[in-house]
């Protein structure tokens, strides 16, 4: 098969792409402007910084002396310890702190501060709640071991070695709403990655209907070639265009927002899955659509909602259970998973087969669904 | 013998409806062949069968001996197809527009980049050619859009209206470069609805009626048909649709067609003669403000064949 006419309409479609300006600045520019100011809502960290955790404990309070351990040992958490109760709820409300807690002395009601459900303040909760886990669970074996006969002194010693003999072991946990759930740039650079990836695909579909509006899909199925090789050259363009975008937001974010993303076989892996899906998306609006109008009106707010679905534009956990699952109907989510499983450290192509399959398969129906919709709707040859 | 294009009996079913009933005709190798035909006759569902872009239903087609349905890359290679709507990328130049459709045709990079200078220059767009199109008239448009089909030297030319919307001297600048291709040996197959450019460019013409060649010919052959039959034009101040009743009912009279808000064209049998009868059939419905008798020519070849005007 000769590459020439996939090469010529690859090259044409992208010609007209790099002509389109307002496409330009929502491809070059959008993406990171809605990164640095949504990544500094969220903290504005790349990913390893420290969340800045109030706790306010009455001096020498065992339980308080306990948790402010725990979220020292955490590794994740900056704890500031204000004055006063008033002192703590004000570093919460103005950001100082991304979350405060208020412990009593002897205190068995704890109480948190919190002053919006930000990504940065959900992730601070969500290590308040492991370290309040775990005091909880040491008091709760002191008890148990007290009843079951031993000194207070022994119980304590026994809990000791226990907690000694628990650090040895390592407990990951991953996926979304997990502790580990990056903030700042670290989360919105994958977020916007996907969201920008798919947007500007599906506004893409818009030349395609332009095409066929002016009669250059007609056009060039008279030329001496097959249709599935204008099919194929469409379906690269588009592609083409997508892997750019993820490119772009990859390149320009690891270079001005810190962001690390993790294993490049496994990032390469998700971007070049998703971007399959992007692709089927976009092909197959541009095929079903009529008018060129119809393709911007559809394809942005279609990709915006399945980012809101998938976690793009805020974390998951702000949205609950019934939406987060319905997000995984859409590629978006898998893909959110994806990406940020790999930003963690020692996390491979392996970590995210799962995820790249999905991904493979949902490109697979829409590529297919496009190729039916062409088929009916007589774009090649009817 | 082989022909430049032979199609026959060819058939296109919309909703159980023919639209393209049994049409055939063929072009001999640098034959200049016109189709004629009012709006929805079916010229351009014939023509998008011609090229590849519609199955037929029935028929078959044959480009240099080549069969479409069996091998449509190697037919479509033969043929340059110019479409009616201005098929550019509007926001490539005329020169990128080119390379991108020279490409599709296989031309190599020397001979692409040749032929781009060659057919700019042909079509007179050399000076404008790295001009984006959208920054074009329409009739520079229209130029670029036949360069296109121009660009890998097809044995067979197929236009389909390609003059629609353009000015009178851009209209002159293309037909005097289809003609010059027809001169060099290029077969051509025209349609159009100006009367006046298929009279000037092709040598047989086909009349397509209601997805049916009604009539086939050379133009001599055509007008011969209409034996001794003039062409009556009246300007009329009154009802020009009861006139024309009327004059339906003149023996001798054989189409009447309103042609504008107050004119009317006949066929009449020794037209010249029939001239008081026709006056007094109108007399007290319309007054007549101008009379004109022209001698049978292609217009009212397909008058008579179809019953209407062309730009019906």
């Amino acid at each position: 098969m000769r590459p020439r006419p996939v090469v010529a309409l690859v090259a044409a479609n992208l010609l007209r792409q790099a002509r389109d300006r307002v496409g330009l600045f929502f491809m070059v520019v959008m993406p990171f402007v809605t990164i640095l100011f949504v990544g500094m809502a969220m903290g504005g960290a790349s990913g390893d910084d420290e969340l800045p955790v109030a706790v306010h404990a009455a001096d020498g309070d065992r339980i308080g002396t306990a948790v402010i351990s725990e979220l020292e040992d955490a590794g994740t958490v900056r704890v500031v310890s204000p004055d006063s109760e008033q002192a703590l709820r004000d570093a919460v409300r103005t950001g100082e702190a991304a979350a405060g807690l208020v412990i009593p002395r002897d205190g068995r009601e704890l109480d948190l501060v919190m002053a919006q459900n930000t990504g940065t303040s959900m992730a601070a909760r969500s290590e308040i709640d492991a370290a309040i886990g775990k005091v909880a669970a040491v008091l709760e074996a002191e008890s148990a071991a007290e009843k079951a006969g031993a000194t207070p002194e022994e119980a304590e010693r026994f809990v000791r070695q226990a907690q000694e003999r628990g650090v040895e072991g390592t407990v990951t946990v991953r996926g979304s709403g997990g502790d580990d759930t990056p903030t700042g740039f670290a989360y919105t650079a994958p977020a916007n990655l996907l969201l920008f990836t798919f947007i500007n695909s599906m506004a893409v579909a818009a030349a395609l209907v332009e095409s066929k509006r002016l009669g250059m899909v007609r056009r060039s199925v008279a030329a001496p070639l097959s249709g599935g090789r204008i099919l194929l050259g469409e379906a690269v363009s588009r592609f083409v265009v997508a892997l750019a975008q993820a490119l772009l937001i990859i390149g320009v974010s690891s270079l001005l927002f810190d962001v690390a993303w993790g294993d490049p076989l496994g990032v390469a892996a998700v971007v070049g899955a998703f971007s399959l899906v992007a692709t089927g998306a976009a092909m197959l609006v541009g095929a079903w659509v009529r008018s060129p109008q119809q393709a911007p009106a559809i394809g942005p707010p279609l990709g915006i909602v399945l980012g809101m679905l998938g976690g793009c534009l805020w974390p998951r956990e702000v949205a609950g259970e019934p939406l987060n699952t319905i997000g995984y109907v859409f590629p978006h989510s898998w893909g959110m998973d994806a990406l940020l499983t790999l930003s963690e450290p020692g996390t491979g192509i392996a970590d995210v087969w799962t995820e790249v399959l999905v991904l493979g398969g949902m490109a697979v129906v829409v590529l297919g669904l496009a190729l039916v919709v062409f088929r009916k709707r007589a774009v090649l040859v009817s | 013998m082989t022909f430049a294009l032979t199609c026959e009996n060819l058939v296109k079913r919309y909703d159980g409806t023919a639209v393209v009933d049994h049409v055939g005709f063929h072009i001999d190798s640098g034959e200049a062949y016109g189709l004629l035909g009012p709006n929805g006759a079916g010229k351009t569902t014939t023509i998008s069968m011609l090229v590849g872009l519609l199955r037929p239903d029935g028929g078959s087609v044959q480009v240099n001996g080549i069969e479409m349905g069996s091998d449509p890359v190697e037919a479509k290679r033969l043929i340059g197809y110019v479409p009616q709507e201005i098929a550019l990328y509007p926001e490539l130049t005329a020169r990128e527009n080119l390379r991108y459709f020279g490409r599709l045709y296989g031309l190599g990079r020397r001979r692409l980049a040749a032929r781009i200078t060659e057919v700019l220059d042909a079509v007179g767009l050399s000076e404008r050619g790295d001009d984006k199109v959208q920054t074009y008239s329409g009739g520079m448009k229209r130029r670029a859009n036949i360069g296109v089909a121009l660009l890998h030297e097809p044995e067979l030319l197929i236009l389909d209206e390609p003059t629609v919307g353009v000015d009178p001297q851009s209209r002159v600048a293309i037909l005097d470069s289809i003609e010059r291709l027809v001169g060099e040996g290029v077969s051509l197959l025209y349609t159009s609805h100006y009367m006046e450019e298929v009279e000037r460019v092709c040598t047989r013409v086909g009349i397509i009626d209601k997805g049916r060649v009604v009539a086939d010919g050379t133009r001599r052959e055509l007008v011969a048909e209409l034996g001794g039959t003039d062409k009556v034009d009246l300007v009329l101040d009154g009802d020009v649709h009861a006139a024309a009743e009327k004059l339906r009912a003149v023996e001798g009279v054989t189409e009447a067609a309103v042609t504008g808000q107050n004119s009317l064209r006949l066929l009449a049998v020794g037209g010249r003669h029939l001239l008081p009868a026709l006056l007094g059939a109108v007399d007290g419905l319309a007054q007549v403000t101008g009379v004109d008798v022209i001698e049978p020519d292609l217009e009212a070849a397909f008058l008579h064949l179809t019953g209407s005007t062309l730009r019906d």
